[in-house]
């Protein structure tokens, strides 16, 4: 069975072409087909992972490119943290597939949506079995292509198509550090195998200052992909795409491919501490910032997206104080938590055809599965005990107390705070209270949406179960037997840090109640004392503007100016040239102008000239 | 008559086959136009499969001998393929037949004239690349400026003439240069072979010498290809010559000048070109930034095309530069890719001429709503040309990088915001076009013919299969790379 692991990613991809082939002659049929597809992938999946489970690491590869001496290799690779990620991915795409059956019913363009998804499950399944940093790197850029196309899904809206650009620009800049950063990788290790440079590093034949230098390169790529501050205003665009989208990949998959690299490259951080560093300080800072902003917006979707900007800032810091095992498990109970936010939001959206908070209200007696997915969420995120994110935000707190990173811990505790803040703002401004809209026409979603809420949201409330410090560690156990370079396993954190984790939770949900639920301030009067703050968080700090003044002015302003070098120098010393030979022609016709005597001159001329030449050189 | 002649002068068959056909007979003069064209790429089909079969492909006929003293040099008709010309022979012959037809949806005027001197053209440039010695290279190179010339002139856009002189002028002035340095080579060497002429050069020649001809290479190759600052003819023939015809120009021709460079220049001059690296480098590097950044703010989508091209001919010369296995093989590869992408590009182009009869993109917008399959096409191109994995420009861009990156970091990393810019200016451009709210001012146009999509669709299936496996390609080069760089052989 293991040895179909190629076919993993093969499958969404034939399913690409042939709904795309097909497009309009597909129509009705299109949503079956793809959701077949995905049915086939997660079944081959699940039988590779279970295969790899008991085989343990697998590799097969074949060539592709040669370079004189040099041989690039494509293949497949499977290891405990990859296969989880394989899991975790055709599972999650399973599910939207299923969902957008209901979300995306009656569009025109359905083929051409479950073409672009398929597109986006193969590229994100093919990185996840990459067993070498270029392949990783295509498929990269693979995952970033399917995205870009779903972004700008609605390609006749211009926001659409402004956001579809924005995200493949950014991205790419980080890529572009990732590209860097892997071709300096090549000339130090001789290879881009995984393994080899494992082999490489861990031995110490790179010098350290290149370790550094090459591990903060491939850094800026995650921090491109995973939405990290400074590269994260694509993410908030993004959500221009359909809501399902968001879920698969803005939320649950493909943004967490950031934090994934930088798993997979550990051996990299793990030698140098300056790089570590810096993961953890670019984690933590987006962790707080992003959610600040999520406090003050009003589009359902911008909460979520600035919330998950925050997560994955919190796995980055995960990362980057050694907490390998308590980032990947984030990574892990995210998505599921996420995803369900994402679909539950959906469902919202799918309901009133509209995604402003301030036109919502008192929905939960409406859509009682949606309120109660979206709940079940919420507490996920903001770490309500017991629940899935209580025990990865636990673990990651720990991590951070334990790396001696004090300062880091109380912006982390401090983010957590801030995540159920904004998380219960929403829940209580959009499905308790009174409505703002007659709700008489609100409809629950079709069965099929609902039954993917309900299986997340029993995710999310489980699966914190596999790795907790009471009921085993199941999870660490097996990504530590997997990567030999991870020294210690599970860190034995202080049980105070539970309950801090706890308070902080508690305390976020209760202002929350206080604010929106019991309406004890008057958020007009705060909003007008606190107008200046109020207004750079919902602007994103400004951010987008001054990009704006910046960058994209200064490249217009750049190519503006070789505008006129090409207009001026190039062809000013192009009418020269010109000039030149005309004069030539010009100066050639004139001798041409019959009077014999003219010739004759030209002719004796001549004639001195060949008998000078030959006197002086004496013969031939 | 050999393999290789019988592909040189394949087209010359239909040009004379044209002759005797009247020219009333429009509908049948474009069938056999197409039919004819197809007797090169069978040909070049045949080659490929003797190539692979590492049969000797190799042909000479003695030509003009004369003795100065007591050297004997000749003039020979020399003909011969490595991997390197192959891949630009198949690459001409596919191109030439779609560019064929495309022409025949798109050409209204003196059709049998200008299939005549399509012909003339595909023999000139099936010529250079088969030539075996620099000298018939020449007198090919030379073949393929006339119709050229004639192809601009007559069938071509607003600016046609101005375009048309341009382009004589300048290739005049680098076939001048190119002239010199074969006659001086000539001279030297006694011979033009190429095989002599590496010969020759590796063993004697002072070092002064050898640098002043590598510099004319340069030049004379770098106008073709073009570098900066001689490249405003080639942005004219790209907007104003006939789309069909700048899927050859672009696709095809601009690739002699990488393949002199590479070939001649880096072949017979390797102690030269490595001094002259970094003066390359920083031209190619120079192109890729000019070209990206003023491809970035035209406002008519040939243009962007053509600014697109310069900058991709700056990743050839910093392949160049780097004189390594990687960065010649990544030269190579960025040719053949271009030259598909381009081809394809302006295949789109000619498409979108005939419905909206316009490329300003201030007047083109939502095109993806009438006309999803152009607009697919121009976003798959542009996928293409802006590198992305699974395509062919990714591999050449990749290998290329790879050998910069070895020799000059600094300058490489400067270039990679090259790959950035790629991103800006193609998605600025096509997104414009496609995607958006629709605009009716050109009235309701219909979507591609099922007819229509067959060249798109072959090129694309090229442009994928590199990508997915470049080693189809690069197997092919390996020995030839070895040879130019002077490895092992």
């Amino acid at each position: 069975m293991i040895y179909l692991a190629w076919l993993i990613p093969v499958v969404p991809f034939v399913s690409f072409l042939c709904l795309l082939w097909m497009r309009k002659a597909a129509r009705s049929l299109a949503s079956w087909f793809a959701v077949a597809a995905s049915a086939i992938t997660f079944g081959l999946t699940l039988a590779v992972f279970f295969a790899s489970f008991q085989q343990g690491t697998f590799t097969q590869e074949w060539s592709w490119l040669t370079i004189g001496s040099i041989d690039i290799t494509f293949g497949v690779l499977l290891n405990p943290l990859n296969s989880l990620m394989l899991l975790l991915v055709s599972f999650i795409s399973f599910l939207i597939h299923v969902y957008s059956m209901g979300y995306m019913k009656g569009d025109s363009r359905i083929s051409v949506y479950y073409g672009y998804l398929g597109l986006f499950t193969s590229a994100m399944l093919g990185l996840v079995l990459s067993p070498n940093l270029l392949q990783f790197y295509m498929f990269w850029e693979l995952v970033g292509l399917g995205s870009f196309l779903l972004i700008g899904f609605y390609f006749y809206k211009n926001s659409a198509k402004q956001a579809a650009k924005k995200a493949f620009i950014m991205t790419r800049i980080g890529d572009v550090g990732l590209l860097i950063g892997l071709i300096l990788l090549f000339w130090q290790t001789n290879s881009l195998r995984f393994t080899d440079i494992y082999t490489s590093i861990t031995a110490g034949q790179v010098e350290a200052g290149m370790v550094t230098l090459i591990a903060i390169l491939i850094f800026i790529g995650a921090i491109g992909k995973s939405g990290q501050f400074p590269l994260h205003t694509w993410l908030p665009d993004a959500m221009e795409g359909p809501t399902p989208v968001s879920a698969l990949i803005h939320a649950a998959t493909m943004v967490a491919a950031g934090v994934y690299l930088v798993a997979v490259m550990y051996p990299l951080y793990m030698a140098s501490a300056i790089a570590l560093t810096v993961v953890a300080c670019v984690g933590a800072f987006t962790a707080i910032y992003a959610a600040t902003i999520g406090l003050v917006q009003n589009d359902i979707k911008q909460v979520l997206a600035y919330s998950t900007i925050s997560q994955l800032g919190y796995m980055m810091l995960a990362m980057g104080v050694l907490g390998y095992t308590a980032g990947v498990f984030h990574l892990f109970t995210h998505a599921f938590f996420k995803a369900l936010l994402f679909l539950a939001a959906g469902s919202v959206i799918h309901a009133l055809h509209t995604q402003n908070i301030k036109e919502m209200g008192g929905l939960n007696k409406k859509l009682k599965v949606t309120s109660f997915s979206f709940l079940v969420g919420a507490l996920a995120i903001s770490g309500f005990p017991l629940l899935s994110g209580f025990f990865s935000k636990e673990e990651i707190l720990a991590a951070v107390w334990a790396d001696g990173q004090y300062v880091l811990f109380f912006v982390a505790l401090g983010a957590a705070f801030l995540t159920s803040l904004y998380m219960f703002r929403l829940y209580f401004l959009v499905f308790r209270g009174e409505p703002k809209k007659s709700l008489d026409h609100i409809q629950e979603a079709p069965i099929g949406m609902k039954a993917t809420m309900v299986v997340l949201a029993i995710f999310a409330l489980g699966i914190g179960y596999v790795n907790t410090p009471w009921f085993g560690t199941f999870l660490g156990d097996w990504l530590t037997e997997g990567a030999s370079f991870l020294t210690g396993g599970h860190h034995s954190s202080p049980v105070w840090i539970m309950l801090a984790a706890t308070i902080v939770s508690l305390g976020g949900i209760a202002l929350a109640y206080y604010i929106y639920e019991g309406k004890k301030v008057d958020q007009g009067n705060w909003k007008q004392s606190f107008s200046g703050t109020y207004r750079m968080l919902s602007r994103n700090y400004y951010i987008d503007e001054f990009y704006e003044l910046t960058f994209v002015k200064g490249t217009r302003g750049l190519g503006m100016a070789f505008h006129y070098i090409e207009m001026y120098v190039v062809s000013g010393m192009m009418d020269m040239i010109q000039g030149f030979f005309f004069s030539i022609g010009k100066t050639g016709s004139k001798t041409q102008n019959g009077q014999t005597q003219t010739y004759g001159a030209v002719a004796f001329l001549g004639l001195v000239l060949f008998m000078a030449f030959y006197i002086w050189k004496g013969g031939y | 008559m050999g393999l290789l002649s019988f592909l040189v002068f394949s087209p010359l068959i239909g040009f004379i086959v044209f002759c005797f056909i009247p020219k009333k007979e429009q509908t049948f003069i474009r069938n056999s136009a197409v039919v004819l064209h197809a007797l090169p790429l069978l040909a070049s089909g045949l080659v490929l499969f003797q190539f692979l079969d590492h049969a000797s492909l190799a042909e000479k006929i003695n030509w003009i001998t004369f003795e100065i003293g007591e050297k004997v040099l000749g003039l020979h008709f020399e003909l011969d393929v490595d991997g390197f010309s192959l891949v630009l022979i198949l690459l001409t012959t596919l191109i030439g037949f779609l560019a064929v037809i495309t022409s025949t949806w798109h050409i209204n005027k003196d059709n049998r004239l200008f299939y005549q001197l399509m012909f003339l053209l595909q023999m000139g440039i099936l010529g250079v690349f088969a030539a075996d010695n620099l000298f018939l290279f020449f007198i090919f190179f030379e073949i393929t400026l006339v119709p050229m010339f004639f192809l601009i002139s007559k069938w071509g856009g607003t600016d046609r003439e101005e375009a048309a002189f341009r382009y004589v002028i300048y290739n005049g002035l680098g076939s001048m240069i190119l002239l010199i340095g074969i006659a001086a080579i000539f001279v030297l060497a006694g011979s033009t072979n190429y095989a002599e002429v590496q010969h020759y050069f590796a063993e004697n020649g002072n070092p002064t010498l050898q640098l002043g001809l590598a510099f004319a290479f340069l030049l004379a190759f770098g106008i073709k290809l073009p570098i900066f600052p001689f490249h405003s003819w080639m942005v004219k023939v790209h907007v104003h010559a006939p789309p069909a015809v700048v899927m050859i120009h672009a696709g095809v021709l601009l690739k002699i000048g990488a393949y002199g460079l590479i070939k001649f220049g880096v072949g017979f001059f390797p102690d030269a070109f490595d001094s002259l690296a970094i003066l390359i480098a920083v031209l190619g590097l120079f192109n890729l930034l000019y070209g990206a950044y003023l491809a970035f703010v035209q406002e008519d989508l040939r243009s962007v095309f053509a600014y697109s091209s310069i900058s991709h001919m700056g990743i050839v010369l910093l392949g160049v530069s780097a004189l390594n296995t990687a960065g010649i093989q990544g030269a190579i590869f960025q040719s053949v890719s271009h030259g598909l992408i381009a081809a394809m590009l302006f295949f789109l182009v000619g498409s979108l001429l005939a419905r909206t009869n316009t490329t300003l993109l201030k007047k083109l917008s939502g095109l993806a709503r009438l006309t999803p399959l152009l607009a697919g096409f121009f976003l798959a191109a542009a996928l293409a040309n802006l590198g992305l994995p699974g395509m062919s420009g990714f591999v050449s861009e990749f290998t290329v990088f790879l050998g910069i990156f070895k020799e000059m970091p600094i300058l490489a990393a400067i270039g990679t915001l090259g790959i950035i810019m790629t991103v800006v200016y193609m998605l600025r451009a096509i997104l414009n076009m496609t995607y958006g709210t629709y605009k009716s001012t050109y009235g309701e146009v219909q979507d591609l013919k099922a007819s229509e999509v067959v060249p798109a669709v072959v090129l694309l299936i090229c442009i994928i299969g590199i990508g997915v496996y470049p080693n189809a390609i690069g197997h092919m080069l390996q020995l030839t790379i070895e040879t130019i760089l002077g490895i092992g052989g």
